[in-house]
């Protein structure tokens, strides 16, 4: 392992043990952003220079200033953020961290290039023809869960709209009046 | 078609690195100053002429000042993060400026006028701008003050509209050269003719848009005193206050130094070609339109600005974006998209020209 590689691990698993150690979720999110950062830099050391921006742009950029608005909206950014309903779940929330890390790991054992090209240090000119050609199945598979999942998330979270809640002929006045 | 770019050793790399830095600050310095005659110019007023010849160095007395003054931690402000904010704010906005080409590989002494080189270069220019929002937000929050928060929202909300729109106006060039790098866009541009010519809608929507990243008016919500006090930047003082101002101004030139860039053909120019020479020019001219805008239009209101980025700019640009890919797409001549950008210039000469009724809405009289 060179020094660089001991840096980025070292940073890697620090800001991920402080997104999760944090108290102040505004602290936790510019850990993540940190984390992102870094992985970013992982990737575009790895010759995946695409991966790494976009890395950049999505998740660092997007996705935690999507955070940051919800944390702030919801004025969470307190240190006490009350009574844990969860009760001792730390032991727990480790064991299944472990238990993840380790289907990983096992499924990168058995991974095997599943295709032999040169993607010319990752550039999209090369990525390009792969992702919407060979795999475009997959890409659209995998859209469709994202907007799955996002449609569920909104119907979860929406409120019981009052007028449901009436009986049917006061609802019906309601909606005259 | 590919173009190949020397590399140069580090230590030039370093070299031109911090050539940029000071350049950029000497800039910013001089900007406040041209941009205060030039306002009061465009207002019958004479503007800062006390301090040296015609207000020469009234940058340096301002910078004296707000050095020295009085710097204020507030109370109830989150203190590492507070200084964290306009730090990250300059940093993010002087990285992006390093991969703007000034001319032909060589022309820097033997090496090339540009910081770094990247194949992904406008990537890259998206990742630094998205980070330097950072700075506006986290500046909003650490202050812990409600008219800072209010004016973070706001100001990283409109940012990250309109980066929307930036981006979007950006693939239709990106298709047409089939290349990120700033290079190849400007050697293509060289090779046939403006960027200008044919994507004039995207042209509009990226200098819009680009003027809202940079939060000049008429987008100039932040500063919106008579709603917000100062923005973001309320509860800053003293130097971080002027590292709040010396970022914008950044953004300011940085994208006055891209729009040329990525549709003006860049350094290049169909005669006299001399490096350098054009850049400035069209830098400058970029910066002078931009403050001619601020003297002259006024501020948007707050769901004007979000309906504009979001009715007009993004629709304009997917669509222009779908003009150009069904164009490359098909293979058609590239000529197609010169007569439809042209058209598209008549029809906004017609808009600008034609000038309906007003309507009044409600009441008589």
């Amino acid at each position: 392992m060179s020094p660089l590689e001991g840096l980025a691990l070292f940073l890697l698993l620090l800001s991920g043990v402080l997104v999760v150690t944090l108290r102040n979720a505004i602290h936790a999110a510019l850990a993540l952003i940190l984390n992102f950062l870094v992985l970013a830099g992982v990737y575009v050391a790895l010759d995946a220079r695409f991966l790494g921006f976009i890395q950049i742009i999505v998740y660092a950029g997007a996705i935690v200033v999507l955070f940051l608005f919800v944390i702030m909206l919801l004025f969470a950014a307190q240190g006490e953020v009350g009574f844990d309903p969860l009760v001792r779940s730390k032991p727990l929330a480790a064991l299944l961290a472990l238990g993840v890390a380790g289907a990983l790991l096992s499924g990168l054992w058995g991974l095997r290039p599943a295709f032999t090209q040169d993607l010319k240090g990752g550039l999209p000119q090369a990525l390009g023809p792969l992702l919407y050609g060979d795999w475009l199945l997959v890409l659209l598979a995998v859209g469709f869960l994202l907007m799955a999942a996002t449609v569920v998330a909104v119907a979860l979270v929406q409120p019981a709209r009052p007028l449901d809640a009436l009986p049917r002929e006061e609802r019906e006045r309601e909606v005259v009046r | 078609m590919t173009w190949s770019y020397p590399v140069d050793p580090y230590w030039m790399v370093a070299l031109k690195a911090l050539l940029v830095v000071v350049g950029l600050l000497t800039a910013f310095a001089f900007m406040t100053l041209i941009e205060r005659r030039l306002l009061a110019r465009f207002q019958v007023r004479m503007g800062p002429n006390r301090v040296g010849p015609f207000g020469l160095f009234q940058p340096i007395a301002d910078a004296i000042k707000s050095i020295f003054k009085e710097d204020l931690v507030v109370e109830r402000a989150d203190k590492v993060l507070f200084v964290l904010a306009p730090l990250l704010g300059v940093v993010f906005a002087l990285l992006a400026f390093g991969a703007i080409p000034f001319g032909p590989p060589g022309s820097f002494f033997g090496y090339s006028p540009w910081v770094v080189n990247l194949d992904l270069g406008l990537l890259y220019l998206f990742a630094v701008s998205e980070m330097a929002i950072y700075g506006i937000f986290l500046a909003g929050w650490a202050s812990g003050s409600k008219y800072s928060l209010l004016g973070s929202l706001r100001s990283s909300a409109s940012l990250i509209s309109y980066e929307l729109g930036l981006g979007l106006a950006l693939l239709a060039p990106v298709l047409l050269v089939g290349s990120l790098n700033l290079n190849d866009l400007v050697n293509w541009q060289k090779e046939n003719g403006w960027l200008l010519l044919y994507a004039f809608p995207a042209f509009l929507v990226y200098a819009i848009a680009a003027l809202a990243e940079a939060a000049r008016t008429p987008f100039d919500l932040p500063e919106a005193e008579q709603e917000l006090v100062g923005g973001y930047h309320t509860e800053y003082s003293s130097i971080k206050w002027a590292l709040f101002q010396m970022t914008e101004y950044i953004h300011f030139i940085t994208a006055s130094a891209l729009i040329p860039t990525l549709f003006l053909g860049g350094w290049t120019m169909p005669v006299l070609e001399v490096p350098y020479l054009w850049m400035f020019l069209k830098i400058a001219f970029f910066l002078f339109l931009f403050i001619w805008i601020r003297a002259t239009w006024f501020r948007l209101r707050y769901d004007q600005l979000l309906r504009f980025g979001w009715g007009f700019l993004f629709p304009v640009a997917l669509l222009w974006f779908l003009v150009t890919a069904f164009v490359v797409a098909l293979d058609l001549p590239r000529t197609y998209l010169l007569y439809l950008s042209a058209l598209s210039f008549l029809a906004l000469m017609g808009a600008v020209l034609y000038t309906p009724k007003p309507v009044r809405k409600g009441g008589g009289a």
